[in-house]
């Protein structure tokens, strides 16, 4: 029967392929050349960092399996909470439930079935990026397909036990308590968690250890490196195995990759042997709604005294977000994020103000890259969030328009409050002198406006109504062109923006007439067409294909 | 009240709609029949302006529907094939929201809102998230939206599935009395007995096309049976549903 459950995936996926209009395709093909040059982009800087490292002399190739053991070790963390969130809506709340449990199938092959639909969607995109670390490793140390494909065998299992966490806490979360409210405590833990755990990965200061001088001895330093990542973790084996293969142990490749394979089938089936007894209980539970009733009180509506027309639209977002614990439990992280990054800032070796200065002004690059991660959360998928109630929307006499401005506005404002935070708490931190403040607050400021309407604009480029999870809006084809295009355009703002930089360093060194009006002003009309053209290309391609798309 | 002027509308090579000429009068009650995939649903979107037509031309109040969307949408309410709301409002500010798109004055929202809940036996359940309505209360908290701002044309693409007997019954004294008022309603539905009772004119839709439109004796008139003959009948004898006796030996 799992059998039959696959062979109408993969019959789903031939049929959505072979429906696509040529505009479609063209369009896919395109934006899967900008993927993979944004992955070949990836894969060119872990080269270098791989080259470098391999030509250190003595411990070279110790720190390069020692960053690789942290690869992995991130790879699993993200995956086991990705799982969480992912999971809980797989095996909980897919559209599909309703049909399978109805059909004469085996609760645990439902339950299988829907596992590894759940480990799939929760691992493919991290597993995605972690592609061109290890070509670029293999390149570092010119080894061959073998190489590839012995990490190929090793891959499926790692990400299936990384998966299994976040299936067997739902599982076991929901079978202890069968209410759809331990959905909503799912959210504020996974939000939660992963807000400490990052916040105590940083705040422990890793630096310290691949900077020989910050421990007391080199022997401690040797030790740190020859250690394993965290041994009984599969992250560890797999690092291991993929040593081994590396350095042509066969023997040993094989045994991590019979232990990564034997543990996964040995927990899936732990899961599939425990679903038996508690997924319906689950199941069943988190269908029902609780009940708590509110009172509306007709109060004239604050958001229509200043936006007018689109003020309901406004009124109806801010009700719907916070009463969305997946949707506000997700400020915690942001809230950790700021804290993390400023801790960060705080902590660089930065001894002159110059060097203080020019960070200050790198800042718009890293700050800009953190608002448009927050971005492909937040503001990408508001338009696909109306879901199937877009109805409403596209019946009302409401333009496209209006309805686009209305969720730039919804995210404008808070976009612009974190980047001011950051902009203003880095130059403060840095002492940045006045000119670079300025500019580089006044950049970062543009940079999340800018950004926000990338994120509408291309949000409604790529509609997606009919999903199950927001997390199938931001993996999806149209999440990773806004990160492409956000990351494109915060690189062309440094670049343009550093030839003013560049004078005013000169000016501060002392070089007389350091300042060339002419490039000033280029630069600033550069800036300007640059942030218009990010601003309204998206815009207005989106726009176009929002009128045009047909419920 | 609605002008409906060459209208197609082509998936690929697949004609939904294929060349369709209507005009439904103010105060008219028009039902629109077919079997599954004749392209009702395809004409209701079309109508409300959530699907673009390969070719041809829907007038709505005067409005036309591509040149002037705003103003035909202003004088239009739709109740959809699935009633999908948004699930973490509540019933009365679901309404609220309703009301304030479509320019409803905040007084009468006060009074209509609870007003509304209550006829459709909401009221209880007003002030809980539509997450936990079931599909039949959903149906009934669309049918209430479309009543708040009092439009000229109601489009109805399967009003009645979900709702119970009793609240089946109001809504068709509902639509009579609108219809008395003046307002259009276009109502697909594939319930015959419901098209019979309630509309002024029916047409009949296959694969895209109009097959046959009038009142009840200009059917009857057209079918094999003659007068007398009932709906059912009639449908059945024009779209090729005598077959089913057939197919049933199958079974």
């Amino acid at each position: 029967m799992l059998a039959l459950l696959a062979a109408r995936r993969a019959r789903c996926a031939r049929n959505a392929a072979t429906a696509l209009t040529p505009y479609e395709r063209g369009r896919n093909f395109a934006f899967g050349l900008a993927g993979f040059a944004l992955l070949y982009g990836l894969y060119a800087g872990f080269r270098r960092v791989l080259l470098y490292l391999v030509g250190v002399e003595l411990i070279g190739r110790l720190l390069l399996w020692k960053l690789t053991a942290m690869m992995f070790l991130m790879t699993l963390s993200m995956v086991m909470v990705s799982s969480l969130l992912t999971s809980l809506t797989t095996l909980f709340y897919s559209y599909d439930l309703k049909f399978l449990m109805n059909a004469p199938l085996s609760l645990r092959t439902v339950f299988l079935d829907k596992s590894l639909e759940s480990a799939f969607f929760a691992s493919w995109m991290i597993a995605l990026v972690l592609a061109p670390y290890v070509l670029a490793l293999a390149r570092a140390l010119n080894l061959g397909p073998v190489f590839l494909a012995a990490f190929v065998a090793l891959l499926p299992p790692f990400l299936l036990l990384a998966a299994s966490f976040g299936i067997a806490f739902t599982l076991i979360l929901l079978y202890l308590f069968p209410s759809s409210r331990t959905r909503d405590v799912v959210w504020v833990l996974s939000s939660l968690s992963m807000t400490i755990a990052y916040g105590l990965v940083r705040f422990s200061q890793p630096e310290r250890l691949i900077r020989p001088d910050a421990l007391k001895v080199v022997a401690e330093y040797l030790n740190f490196l020859q250690a394993p990542t965290a041994p009984y973790l599969p992250s560890w084996w797999a690092a291991r195995g993929l040593q081994a293969a590396a350095d042509g142990r066969w023997g040993d490749w094989s045994a991590d990759l019979a232990r990564l394979w034997g543990a996964a089938i040995l927990v899936y089936a732990g899961l599939v042997w425990l679903a038996g007894r508690t997924y319906f209980t689950g199941y069943s539970g988190a269908q029902e709604g609780g009940l708590r009733r509110r009172r509306h009180a007709f109060a004239p509506l604050r958001e229509s005294w200043i936006f007018g027309r689109i003020g309901p639209l406004l009124w109806k977002d801010r009700v719907a977000f916070f009463r969305d614990v997946k949707h506000w439990s997700q400020m915690l992280l942001i809230v950790g994020l700021v804290f993390v990054y400023l801790f960060s800032i705080q902590r660089l070796p930065l001894d002159s103000a110059d060097l203080r200065s020019l960070v200050s002004f790198l800042n718009v690059g890293t700050a800009g890259f953190v608002i448009a991660a927050l971005g492909l959360r937040f503001t990408f998928p508001s338009i696909s969030l109306e879901g199937r109630s877009w109805w409403v929307l596209k019946a009302s006499p409401l333009t496209t328009a209006q309805i686009m401005r209305e969720k730039f506005l919804f995210s404008a404002g808070p976009m612009l409050l974190v980047a001011f935070v950051l902009g203003c708490a880095t130059n403060l931190i840095l002492d940045a002198d006045r000119f670079t403040a300025t500019l580089s607050l006044g950049a970062l400021l543009a940079v999340a406006a800018v950004v926000c309407a990338m994120g509408v604009g291309l949000g409604a480029l790529f509609p997606r109504f009919h999903v199950e999870n927001i997390h199938q809006v931001e993996s999806s084809l149209g999440g990773f062109v806004y990160m492409a295009a956000c990351l494109f355009y915060i690189g062309a703002t440094i670049a343009v923006l550093a030839w003013p930089m560049q004078m005013h360093f000169q000016e501060r060194f002392g070089k007389a007439g350091a300042w060339d009006w002419r490039l000033a002003a280029a630069s600033a009309a550069m800036w300007l067409t640059l942030n218009a053209a990010a601003a309204v290309i998206p815009w207005t391609l989106g726009l176009r294909a929002l009128e045009n798309h047909e419920l | 009240m609605i002008e409906i002027e060459g209208l197609v509308k082509r998936f690929g090579a697949h004609t939904a709609v294929a060349g369709l000429d209507l005009k439904v009068a103010p105060g008219e009650i028009f039902g629109f029949l077919g079997p599954n995939g004749a392209g009702k649903t395809t004409t209701v979107k079309m109508i409300t302006g959530l699907l673009k037509p390969t070719s041809g031309r829907v007038r709505v109040a005067g409005h036309d529907v591509a040149q002037d969307p705003i103003a035909a949408k202003r004088a239009m309410g739709l109740v959809p094939d699935e009633p999908f709301v948004y699930p973490k409002l509540t019933g009365a500010e679901y309404l609220r929201f309703v009301g304030e798109l479509y320019g409803a004055r905040l007084d009468d929202m006060k009074r209509r809102v609870p007003e509304l809940l209550e006829m459709f036996e909401l009221g209880p359940w007003g002030g809980e998230l539509l997450e936990s309505y079931s599909h039949g209360m959903r149906q009934k908290l669309v049918l209430a939206g479309i009543l708040l701002h009092e439009p000229k044309v109601l489009v109805l693409d399967e009003p009645m599935v979900g709702l119970d007997p009793k609240s089946g019954r109001l809504v068709k004294d509902i639509f009579r009395t609108l219809a008395q008022r003046g307002t259009t309603i276009f109502m697909c539905t594939h319930v015959l007995e419901i098209a019979e009772k309630l509309c002024d004119r029916v047409g009949i839709m296959i694969e895209g096309r109009m097959i046959a439109c009038g009142t009840l004796a200009e059917l009857q008139a057209r079918g094999r049976g003659g007068a007398g003959t009932d709906l059912e009948s009639i449908f059945l004898s024009l779209t090729g549903g005598d077959e089913y006796a057939t197919l049933l030996r199958y079974l």
